[in-house]
């Protein structure tokens, strides 16, 4: 093949996204800048300084912390688990941590409708066991977006993180051993740095997916509105693209200044990865 | 080489093409309609409108659904290209002002003629007439609360807290919330902060605003709720679900709501639009619809039995007194009271 010409396997790609994708998101954010004939930041001062704008940002980015949070304290140990496996009862536990992923998040919050409900399988169970009397209101609630949010995310976090643990050399934590260093150690010293890469590749997929999502809020969250469902409301209901040029993009420069800071922690945990 | 960048090339153009192309149709190929409506009800409404207007005029009809304010947005848009469109009259009002739709025929419409008065022209001469009117009531599961309700007011009993929901001021009732909300609060005459600040009382209380009338009923089937203000036409949902559930005329009296359809501006079949709401108006369509209960009759040639009737608007004394909104005086506010709505109520 001639080098010179080898960039043009890009090409069909790299059309489809500069077409549909870079051009509609610099005409979105550039729009924001734009109010009344004149280029301005008002819009977002406005924004910012407003309570009612900024609780809906907090909750976001708290729901969204959140999540990643739980699926690595609930996705680490599975995929440690998982890579270690032989390989026919890997491919077994891989498909079965994808297999969630092939339902549409559309029936999966209707599940969970049926699961946190009033008188959803949780509360009737609590109630007979007789931990309760009264059914507690889990529907609704930035509790239930979380748990619909780990549900939906949890198998990226897992995949992510058994690709890269998967190649991790265990001759290394053989050595370690060798010369002395305590199983906790070698994990500590070995295998978490090694699984860094992974772990904010998961972080980030998991982090985005939650920001952005909208099925798990609006199902399972009633009123209570995040940036996703606020930006839908804005345009969508109320023609206002103004403020939902806004929304969309800071809800881009938001998982970008995440993004950042979990590569920054990323380095500081594996300095050589 | 040379030939596989050549391949390249015209693989991606042929790709751009092909998403920028239009495709064409041959002239026996039945035309396209595409008809925005609420979708609450989307079998019976293919088989009792739709699939019958497809077979007589060859048509293929295209339903887009979503609740009204996100369907008049679509059009907004201009980017689906909507053939027809209902709307409850208060969302039509707002199209028309928007000069969103067409005007109307009426001699391609005869069957205008045998509409009840109030619903030939709700939004002028010019424009697509109503063919039902509706009923926005107080629904409640009579087995679950203490007394009977009676008045909207009994919406801020301490015994339906946490199990009340509440339309968003987005939707046709929103407004009406609001204007019940100011009489419970005394004002008269109406008085938007009176009302705001009765609503903020109520608020703590509310498990969820709901956007459309089918997450009303799923709420009630699911046992989260069981008092709502409710259109009338999803109470049928309702009751299916919760059999001693009971829809009431509150004390105060309960609020009006006309559907309306018209055709929207840049539509290329318009005749068959305008054959398409006649069809909509005619005895028989409307006969079917009243016995399965999808909308009450606005034909005035329609007639139902008393076990027919039930769950409809069928008496016209109950219709006289319902009360209707200042649809005006609400266009104006809306901006200003969905951001309030929002702020002092939702968050």
């Amino acid at each position: 093949m001639n080098k010179k010409y080898f960039y043009l396997l890009l090409l069909p790609c790299f059309l489809f996204l500069l077409i549909f994708m870079v051009i509609p998101i610099l005409v979105t954010t550039l729009s924001s800048f734009y109010l009344d004939g004149r280029i301005t930041l008002e819009g977002y001062r406005s924004f910012l300084t407003d309570h009612y704008f900024l609780n809906i940002l907090f909750r976001t980015l708290r729901i969204s912390l959140l999540t990643t949070t739980i699926c690595i304290i609930l996705g680490f140990p599975v995929a440690y688990y998982v890579s270690k496996l032989n390989v026919k009862l890997k491919f077994i536990f891989i498909a079965a941590a994808v297999f969630p992923l092939l339902i549409s998040p559309v029936v999966r919050s209707f599940s969970w409708m049926a699961i946190l409900g009033r008188e959803g399988i949780f509360n009737t169970l609590l109630k007979k066991i007789g931990i309760i009397n009264e059914p507690i209101q889990f529907l609704y609630t930035e509790l239930a977006i979380v748990i619909g949010l780990v549900h939906l995310f949890l198998p990226l976090m897992i995949i992510a993180l058994i690709g890269v643990m998967e190649n991790i050399d265990y001759d290394l934590v053989k050595a370690a051993q060798s010369l002395g260093a305590s199983r906790f150690t070698s994990f500590i010293k070995i295998v978490f740095p090694l699984s860094v890469p992974g772990l904010v590749v998961g972080s980030v997929l998991v982090f985005v997916g939650s920001l952005t999502a909208y099925t798990t809020p609006q199902l399972l969250g009633g009123s209570r509105r995040v940036m996703s469902t606020l930006l839908y409301q804005q345009s969508l209901t109320l023609n206002n693209w103004y403020t939902a040029s806004i929304i969309a993009t800071i809800m881009i420069v938001a998982t970008f200044i995440i993004i950042g800071i979990m590569n920054k922690i990323a380095q500081k945990l594996n300095p050589k990865g | 080489m040379k030939k596989y960048l050549l391949f390249i090339i015209v693989i991606s153009f042929l790709f751009i093409a092909a998403a920028c192309g239009s495709n064409s149709s041959s002239s026996d190929e039945p035309t396209q309609l595409v008809i925005s409506t609420w979708g609450y009800n989307e079998d019976l409404e293919r088989k009792n409108i739709i699939e019958p207007f497809e077979e007589e005029h060859n048509v293929e009809i295209i339903l887009d659904t979503g609740n009204n304010s996100d369907r008049l947005n679509r059009v907004r848009l201009d980017s689906s290209q909507i053939d027809i469109i209902y709307l409850s009259d208060y969302f039509a009002m707002q199209a028309i002002e928007e000069g969103l739709f067409e005007t109307i025929d009426r001699s391609n419409v005869p069957n205008i003629e045998d509409m009840y008065e109030i619903l030939q022209a709700p939004l002028g001469e010019e424009y697509g007439p109503a063919y039902t009117v509706g009923m926005f009531g107080l629904a409640y599961d009579t087995a679950a609360a203490e007394t009977p309700v009676t008045s909207w007011g009994d919406l801020w009993r301490d015994e339906f807290s946490n199990r009340l929901a509440m339309p968003e001021i987005t939707t046709t009732s929103g407004p009406m919330v609001v204007d019940f909300a100011a009489k419970q609060a005394g004002a008269d005459p109406f008085d938007a902060d009176l009302a705001f600040e009765k609503l903020q009382e109520l608020s703590p209380n509310v498990l969820r605003f709901y956007g459309g009338s089918a997450d009303l009923v799923n709420m009630f089937s699911q046992g989260e709720i069981i008092i709502g203000p409710t259109m009338d036409f999803a109470f049928d949902g309702i009751v299916d679900a919760v059999p001693t559930a009971e829809l009431i005329i509150p004390d105060e009296g309960a609020y009006a709501y006309m559907n309306t359809i018209n055709i929207v501006k840049g539509t290329e079949n318009k005749e068959l639009a305008e054959k398409f709401i006649n069809w909509a108006l005619s005895e028989e369509l409307q006969t079917q619809n009243a016995i399965d209960g999808l909308n009450s009759p606005g034909n005035t040639l329609v007639e139902l039995t008393e076990e027919q009737a039930e769950g409809l608007l069928y008496d016209s004394d109950v219709i006289e007194s319902l009360i209707v909104l200042d649809w005006e005086l609400v266009n104006n506010e809306l901006e200003a009271w969905t951001d309030r709505w929002n702020r002092e109520i939702v968050e």
